[in-house]
């Protein structure tokens, strides 16, 4: 058995089974082989090192999916260094905040280098200017030709380096060692044996500097001398079709994707796109990284199932960066399971009583093998089956900590349990969450710390500056998350400019952070709760709203805003969700 | 290509495939105005793309902030 990921690309080597197929927008594939890759790999080895790279120096790399991420990615860790995998471009447009964003993570990571693509470099000076990596900028051609030395490097050792929110505001980089990440993989290929009939194989759109998509699909696949068949991203979002048609032809047996992807999928795509299309092949299609959404799921097998989908295949799990990838996994080959609770009792008591018209949950299922999972209160008591608490989780591929930040890893893991955040409960031994004790914004599989979108509305005329909450939350019936956006009014503001003021809101927020805000509360002036010490209770604010509670500490003159802004809250909380067309996404 | 007609091209990607509806004009911003998120610029550049067959690249899309930026951008591509 391999003990680093290092091993894992010797291994391969060798053999002539297993390799990447790169699909382009014409639907073209394009081979490389695992071999190629390691050759590939090793030249540009002793490319950093010419350059001075050396053994635990961060290097980031801003690639699009394609051949010269995996050589840039496995050449440095043959180099002994560790990897930071960084977001290319958003394309038409935001430059300036992506820039900014990316010299944020460069300076968070400590990288001494940032290797990139051509075409990305153009675009990539200011990020360097501002983060003045002691090597610079270049692109793997940039490379000088030498010859390397295979760095040897021990399990304990940081392989990867990956964000889990807040890359703007607070940067959490989430460092994590080769132990831990063949842990997570052997943990993943445990779920997928080949067999006599069956050899399994990955499709994947999912971006290779996400979780789900680099530790959840390329080392399984590297591990076992596997294909793995790569879409873009940007691909995806345009023609969701390839997804499927890739599915269908390359016959995959996995592929993941969050919520919305299929939410996504089951919007877009038309029937003739789907001619052709097979998808009997497609064992298992898992589910994760932000809420899952029964009417999603439902949506996605009433539409599909006419090309062979099978409503067995989807598999809700739940996992986060922090522990590499998967905590828990709902049963592979069975159909989702989703249950109704009494919406009083989860909301009042934190008490998970099942009724037959109550709130529905989907089961994320399980621990995974190697896992733990605990319930706890605030003090940190365990609670027993059936009660809402903290979900605290131990396991083989939890994170070292965060990069370079004892403290905040010290609030996160506690004798070795790392408190998650999230919020749910344990019924017949399988996990339902129910929310978020942390303040994360999770939309399309990507998590937002909430500061980046307050700060975008900081300054607006009417706005009280510093005083605006974002969460967003997963309410009954819809298909995903809806980001609400609570601003307390400015003393004096006068009605014109609060006429004005949740459309400026919603742009502000377009333009610096790319997000729709689907709900804008403008409150009265001292609405949102605080802390002692004057900071805003983002989860308290929307656990108010949620319960029609969220009001000025007395009453407050003619803005007419609060109280009924808290009962439109508590209707809208109570509706049922009437999907698309209704003020929310798409 | 003239500039109208890859206009017109850009107004029928945007009402197909982002549900764009009423007119589009060169000023319009493609954030403030169209009120496109990231997904939906994503989905605007590719379908650009296939539409007029051509490739933008990183480096032309930084400069792009109104419909009359991408239309530009477009002409050049072509070579018109």
């Amino acid at each position: 058995m391999s003990e680093t990921l290092n091993d894992y690309l010797e291994r391969v080597a060798g053999r002539p089974d297993g390799g990447l197929r790169f699909i382009d927008r014409s639907e073209r594939a394009r081979w490389v082989g695992w071999a190629e890759i390691r050759d590939q790999a090793r030249v540009v080895c002793g490319g950093l090192q010419a350059v001075g790279v050396r053994r635990g120096d961060r290097i980031a790399l801003v690639f699009p999916t394609g051949r010269d991420f995996f050589a840039a990615f496995f050449g440095t860790l043959l180099a002994g260094a560790v990897v930071v995998p960084l977001y290319p471009p958003v394309r038409l447009g935001r430059l300036r905040e992506y820039l900014h964003r990316t010299a944020r993570m460069l300076t968070a990571t400590s990288a001494v280098l940032v290797l990139t693509d051509p075409r990305v470099k153009r675009i990539l000076g200011e990020a360097v200017a501002l983060s003045r990596p002691r090597l610079g900028c270049c692109t793997l051609d940039d490379l000088p030709r030498a010859d390397g030395e295979l760095v040897p490097v021990e399990p304990s050792d940081l392989a990867l380096v990956q964000f889990s929110s807040g890359t703007t505001v607070e940067p959490k980089p989430v460092a994590l060692t080769h132990r831990g990440i063949v842990a997570q993989t052997e943990i993943l290929n445990g779920f997928f044996p080949d067999t006599a009939e069956v050899r399994q194989s990955c499709v994947s759109w999912l971006p290779l500097y996400h979780d789900m998509g680099l530790i959840g699909c390329v080392f399984p696949a590297l591990s076992r001398e596997a294909e793995l068949t790569l879409i873009g991203p940007e691909l995806f979002v345009a023609r969701p079709a390839l997804w499927l048609r890739a599915i269908s032809r390359y016959r995959g047996t996995i592929s993941p994707a969050p919520n919305f992807a299929y939410g996504l999928c089951t919007h877009r795509i038309a029937d003739e796109e789907m001619d052709g299309v097979d998808l009997t092949c497609w064992q298992t299609a898992l589910n994760g990284a932000e809420p899952v959404a029964p009417a999603v799921l439902r949506a996605f097998v009433e539409r599909f199932r006419r090309w062979g989908f099978s409503p067995a295949a989807l598999t809700p799990v739940y996992g986060l960066s922090e522990a590499a990838l998967a905590v828990t996994f709902s049963d592979v080959r069975g159909p989702f399971r989703c249950l109704r609770f009494d919406r009083e009792a989860l909301a009042g008591t934190g008490t998970a009583r099942e009724v037959a018209d109550g709130r529905e949950i989907v089961s994320v299922g399980r621990p995974v093998p190697g896992f733990r999972l605990s319930i706890r209160d605030e003090a940190g008591r365990e609670q027993p089956a059936g009660r809402v608490g903290r979900v605290w989780i131990q396991g083989p591929s939890l994170m070292e900590g965060y990069l370079d930040d004892p403290q905040a890893t010290i609030r996160a893991v506690r004798d070795g349990w790392l408190d998650t955040g999230d919020l749910g409960f344990l019924h017949t031994s399988e996990l339902f969450l129910t929310g978020r004790a942390k303040d994360v914004v999770i939309l399309r599989g990507r998590n937002y710390a909430p500061d980046e979108i307050e700060r975008a509305v900081d300054g607006l005329p009417g706005a009280r500056t510093g005083c605006a909450v974002a969460a967003s939350w997963l309410p009954e019936g819809a298909e995903g998350e809806v980001l609400t956006l609570f601003v307390e009014a400015a003393r004096g503001a006068t009605d014109d400019e609060l006429a004005v003021l949740p459309e400026l809101c919603r742009e502000a927020v377009l333009g610096a952070v790319g997000l729709a805000v689907d709900r804008v509360e403008v409150l009265a002036p001292g609405t949102l709760p605080r802390t002692s010490s004057g900071k805003l209770r983002r989860q308290e604010a929307l656990r108010l709203y949620l319960a029609g509670e969220l009001a000025p500490p007395e009453a407050v003159t003619p803005l007419r805003m609060a109280k009924a802004m808290a009962r439109s809250g508590l209707a809208f909380a109570r509706l049922r969700w009437s999907g698309p067309g209704d003020g929310t996404r798409e | 290509m003239r500039e109208d007609a890859i206009l017109a091209g850009i107004a029928d990607v945007a009402r197909r495939h982002l549900d764009w509806q009423g007119p589009l004009t060169a000023e319009m911003r493609l954030v403030e105005d169209l009120r496109l998120d990231s997904i939906r610029l994503l989905t605007l550049a590719a379908e650009v793309e296939n539409r007029f067959r051509v490739l933008l690249d990183e480096a032309d899309e930084a400069a792009i902030e109104t419909v009359g930026d991408l239309v530009a951008i477009v002409r050049r591509k072509l070579g018109v």
